[in-house]
């Protein structure tokens, strides 16, 4: 079974390959696309009836990676997982069928499917991974696919710089939440994510390392104070914005949330932090959903409210509304993901989202006035759609867990969800007595075509459906998170009253909209003047401008062109940092012998001598002479160390390179050119000093720690196997005769170099060439 | 690996270290030629204590470690390989410039001139 | 170029160059078995072209070869990679070795193995890189002053 997962997943990529290669033709490009997911759509259906999912089982594979690393890209697919899974797929279908009629004509439709499927990839992985590494990868793959996808359109500026803040603000957050994975793979003892919960460790360790973890979360799922990103991100394509924006990508923080709750939401940190921060996320999205114009605006200010909602709700994590907050998420995706699609048809049939200039389309678009309004009325909650069961069972959840602070904040937001929700409908196809009734965007295209208005009226419908009979939904939900029941009906209580009294308040939100947005345009500017209240957008518009100004700084220091000062720099660092982990290490020092031999000791102290001679001769010719005394000084170490064929060879090449240095110092002034250093003398010489220290103390103590024999040690015996005593000569040629190969290879592009450099500079007049 | 041997290879690779942070194609053909020795010294030390040459039947007693010796040989001839080069890139820049000095790299140069005028 | 006509620089070079060439080969051959090998031949070679340079300057070098410098260290790679593919040929892994004897009567047996051809084409190689050097770097005919 989970082979078929494996398999699909790699088809999603194959088929991704595909139409981003073979330029296909919209319709057919369109149909290649749904393949992988209805494939994968199907898969997580039968998971789901034929395993023992639905009992509270998962399917497992070990798939090894780096099994040195304890990296594994080992699947455990539970309920929630499934439920998921499905969500992807499921929307997926409903996205890929959408984008077929939405794009425009001129764009070819390869790219921008094959991102899509990617993305689904990636996400589908990420919600079926069970290690820390696997989920930290998938998870990065979405951040950057969605980067792709909401950069979609690369000509336009805002768009670039939409994806470039979403990707830097979830990246970030991916990368906290690595620091904290790893922390929390380190206190349980195990990278499995399963395994981690299941021991849920505890102390401050575990309590830094969800902190870390929880701005991973809150940046992917656009909390406060990160909630930014995904209203700036509406410049993505809406098919982009309805599937990743709804139903996918922002919920992968949920998803963490509610798999980490049962484990976690006993450490001190958990509740006050995520209830807070979700609730706070919900008021502050609802707020501003109310005052948008731009529909799509509306939507994304919506969705980071009902975000906050769930959020807040697996943060309170006991298992009643853990149940409350999986349904939800249920709910949330298909009636947000519906939402969106109808507001992109509404935009492609009138060439505008702006609700101050639309009215009248229901008249024009009854179909898309349908699925907008059953979508619509799931997200306020109402009766019988599925958004009001999970809803339901959210309020009976909190009331039954005496989480009154939690509930009356809630419950106000709700109302506001009301209020926008209506404002959505009104907005996109109300009749405005004082708006010309909106005429169609584009020429000729009077009616939206089937694939504008099916796929937002099937999502629609599902709702509908789950919600009149929330039964079977209800088996997987509790499957996922057993501790509730959905039912529609649940009888006169005070969860109900509850949900009238918003409804009704909502309703009156709506009526008086002239006077609610005076109110919160004076409350705006009183926000702005009186209090001056921090925008964290602006945050982070200053933190990146900042960054970028003290990148600018560092590099006009360390990286200012001149060529002695980067090899100060890098021979200090590579000198520094091992000497400083000696240092830290403990120091550790064997003696060693003095010298082998007498003549030994006379020639080191020669080379040295001379090394140090070289560096004080002010003319060329006299530096390599003295280069060349070195050079049969080392030689004569050479013979002293048993080395007959190096004292040959080194004599050679000595002998040659001091004629090749005469021949071009001919050329050259006799002495060397008197420059101004851009690095002191002295500073020169500490870092040659160090370097020499470091080699000499280095090699000592990198000597005296040997602790396995010498591989050469059997070279000697089977030398004569090769054909060959000479040993050295039988390893050049034999044992390592690829790197003499190599090394052969370089000499000849040397000496290619020689010729190329030469080979311009001679003068007409000269002789050969 | 003997002091005398680690304290040469020291000394070479200073010297070296020395001349090379300077502008001077020639002197940093000089101090890479002294690295090198540097270099070859260290890995020949780290065999050990020395012995006879490594010939099979040349001679009895103990024999010096081969590998150093091959990793060495190959070593010196890539070294003469790229002293080669760089001198004929010497010789280029002397040409063509009338000096053979490494001058600043001009892109970088202007980096960091637009940074002090942006914190100007 | 010749650095200065020296009448004893000529007339030694006249014997000590074959000398020098035919010391480099003996050195290629013996190198399995004794001191030499490819590395050190090619630079004994190179030695002799040195010799010949500064007597001769660089048209006595072209004269001496046979053909360009890089054919000489095209062919080295070329018969060092062959042996490396050979090994495979013959069955064996890459570069592994085989070998070949051959009688030549009074002068003893040359057991030709697949190392020394290997070893030939570090001769080439090395001898090349320095007559290439000597002929670029060397050759200051028409150079600027």
């Amino acid at each position: 079974m989970t082979s078929w997962f494996v398999f699909i997943i790699v088809g999603h990529g194959l088929v991704a390959i595909a139409l981003a290669l073979m330029g296909l033709k919209r319709r057919v490009a369109v149909l290649l696309a749904a393949a992988p997911l209805g494939a994968m759509f199907l898969w997580a259906i039968t998971a789901t009836v034929t395993g023992n999912v639905l009992d509270g089982g998962a399917l497992v594979a070990y798939l090894e990676w780096l099994p040195a690393l304890g990296v594994s890209l080992s699947l455990r697919i539970d309920a929630l997982s499934l439920i998921f899974l499905s969500l992807i797929a499921g929307v997926g279908l409903a996205i890929v069928a959408f984008s077929g009629g939405y794009m425009k004509k001129a764009d070819p439709p390869g790219r921008f499917l094959a991102l899509l499927l990617l993305f689904a990839a990636a996400m589908s992985g990420l919600v079926a991974v069970d290690n820390v590494f696997g989920l930290f990868v998938f998870w990065e793959l979405t951040t950057v696919t969605s980067f792709l996808l909401i950069g979609y359109d690369d000509r336009k500026g805002s768009a670039r710089a939409a994806a470039f803040q979403a990707m830097l603000t979830t990246g970030l957050g991916g990368l906290a939440l690595l620091a904290g994975l790893v922390l929390l793979s380190h206190a349980a003892g195990t990278t499995s994510v399963a395994g981690i919960i299941a021991a849920s460790p505890t102390g401050g360790v575990v309590t830094a390392a969800l902190g870390l973890v929880l701005v991973g979360v809150f940046t992917k799922s656009a909390q406060f104070p990160f909630h930014f990103w995904l209203p700036g991100a509406m410049a993505a394509p809406t098919p982009v914005s309805a599937y990743l924006h709804s139903a996918t990508m922002v919920k992968a923080g949920i998803f963490l949330l509610i798999r980490l709750a049962p484990g976690f939401a006993g450490d001190p940190i958990w509740v006050p932090l995520v209830v807070s921060v979700g609730l706070v996320t919900m008021v502050i999205g609802a707020w501003r959903a109310l005052r948008q114009t731009d529909l799509k605006l509306l939507l994304a200010h919506g969705t980071v409210s009902q975000l906050g909602l769930m959020t807040a709700l697996a943060g309170i994590g006991s298992p009643a509304v853990l149940h409350a907050a999986v349904a939800m998420v249920v709910a949330h995706a298909l009636f947000k993901s519906a939402l969106f699609l109808t507001m992109g048809t509404v935009d492609s049939a009138a060439g505008t989202r702006d609700l101050r200039l639309l009215s009248g389309l229901g008249r024009r678009l009854p179909v898309a006035a349908i699925a907008g309004g059953l979508a619509a009325a799931s997200m306020a909650g109402i009766a019988p759609l599925f958004g009001f069961v999970a809803k339901e069972a959210a309020f009976a959840a909190l009331i039954e867990d005496d989480r009154w602070t939690a509930m009356g904040v809630i419950a106000v937001a709700s109302i506001a969800t009301v209020g926008y929700a209506l404002r959505f409908w009104w907005g996109a196809f109300g009749a405005k007595p004082l708006v010309l009734e909106s005429t169609s965007g584009e020429e000729g295209s009077t009616r939206p075509t089937a694939g504008l208005v099916i796929p937002p009226l099937v999502l629609a419908a599902i709702g509908l459906v789950f919600g009149a009979a929330p039964g079977g939904v209800d088996r997987l939900v509790s499957a996922a998170a057993p501790g509730g029941k959905l039912v529609l009906w649940p009888g006169w209580n005070l969860a109900l009253a509850l949900s009238g009294l918003v409804l009704a308040a909502g309703l009156l939100v709506h009526v008086q909209r002239e006077f609610v947005s005076r109110f919160q345009r004076s409350a705006a500017r009183w926000a702005h003047e009186r209090v001056g209240m921090p925008s964290t957008e602006r945050g982070y518009e200053s933190a990146v401008s900042g960054l970028n100004r003290f990148a600018d700084r560092v590099t006009g220091i360390v990286q200012n062109g001149s060529l002695p000062i980067y090899l100060a720099i890098i021979l200090s660092v590579t000198v520094g940092v091992p000497a400083g982990a000696w240092a830290i290490s403990g120091g550790g020092w064997q003696g060693s012998p003095w010298a082998f031999s007498a003549a030994e000791a006379v020639l080191a102290v020669f080379v040295a001598v001379a090394a140090i001679a070289v560096t004080r001769s002010q003319s060329r010719l006299a530096a390599v002479l003295l280069l060349g005394a070195v050079g049969y000084a080392v030689a004569g170490l050479f013979v002293v160390y048993g080395a007959p064929d190096l004292a040959l060879t080194l004599l050679l090449v000595e002998t040659i390179t001091v004629a090749i240095f005469a021949f071009v110092l001919m050329r050259l002034p006799r002495r060397f050119e008197v420059r101004k250093w851009r690095i002191r003398g002295w500073v020169r010489g500490t870092v040659a000093l160090g370097v020499g220290v470091f080699v000499a103390a280095g090699t000592l103590i990198a000597a005296a720690q040997r602790t396995a024999r010498p591989v050469s040690e059997q070279y000697a015996d089977l030398a004569p196997g090769a054909g060959g005593t000479n040993v050295v000569n039988v390893i050049l040629t034999d044992f390592r005769a690829l790197d003499t190969l190599g090394e052969i290879t370089v000499v000849g592009i040397a000496a290619l170099g020689v010729a190329a450099l030469v080979a311009g500079l001679r003068s007409p007049t000269g002789g050969r060439t | 690996m003997s002091t005398a041997m680690a304290v040469a290879a020291g000394a070479l690779f200073a010297a070296g270290t020395y001349l090379i942070m300077q502008r001077l194609l020639t002197r940093i053909v000089v101090g890479l030629g002294l690295i090198a020795h540097g270099a070859n010294l260290a890995l020949l030390g780290s065999g050990g204590e020395p012995g006879a040459a490594p010939i099979v039947g040349g001679s009895t007693g103990v024999i010096s470690d081969p590998l150093p010796q091959a990793l060495v040989l190959t070593a010196i001839v890539i070294t003469f390989g790229v002293t080669a080069f760089l001198l004929a890139l010497a010789y280029r820049s002397y040409v063509l410039t009338d000096s053979d000095a490494v001058e600043d790299d001009l892109e970088d140069r202007r980096i960091a001139e637009l940074s002090r005028k942006e914190a100007a | 170029m010749k650095i200065r006509s020296s009448h004893f620089l000529e007339t030694g070079s006249r014997t000590i160059v074959p000398t020098l060439l035919v010391v480099s080969v003996f050195l290629l051959v013996v190198g399995h078995n004794a001191p030499g090998g490819g590395f050190v031949g090619g630079l004994l070679a190179g030695s002799g072209l040195l010799v010949v340079f500064l007597t001769g300057g660089g048209r006595a070098v072209e004269d001496l070869l046979p053909v360009r410098p890089a054919t000489l260290i095209g062919s080295g790679i070329a018969l060092a990679m062959t042996t490396a593919l050979g090994g495979l040929a013959f069955g064996g892994s890459l570069l592994s070795s085989g070998k070949l004897d051959i009688d030549l009567g009074w002068v003893g047996k040359l057991e030709v193995g697949s190392a020394l051809i290997f070893d030939s084409g570090v001769y080439l190689v090395v001898t090349g890189l320095v007559a290439t050097v000597l002929l670029r770097l060397g050759d200051t005919e028409g150079a600027r002053r």
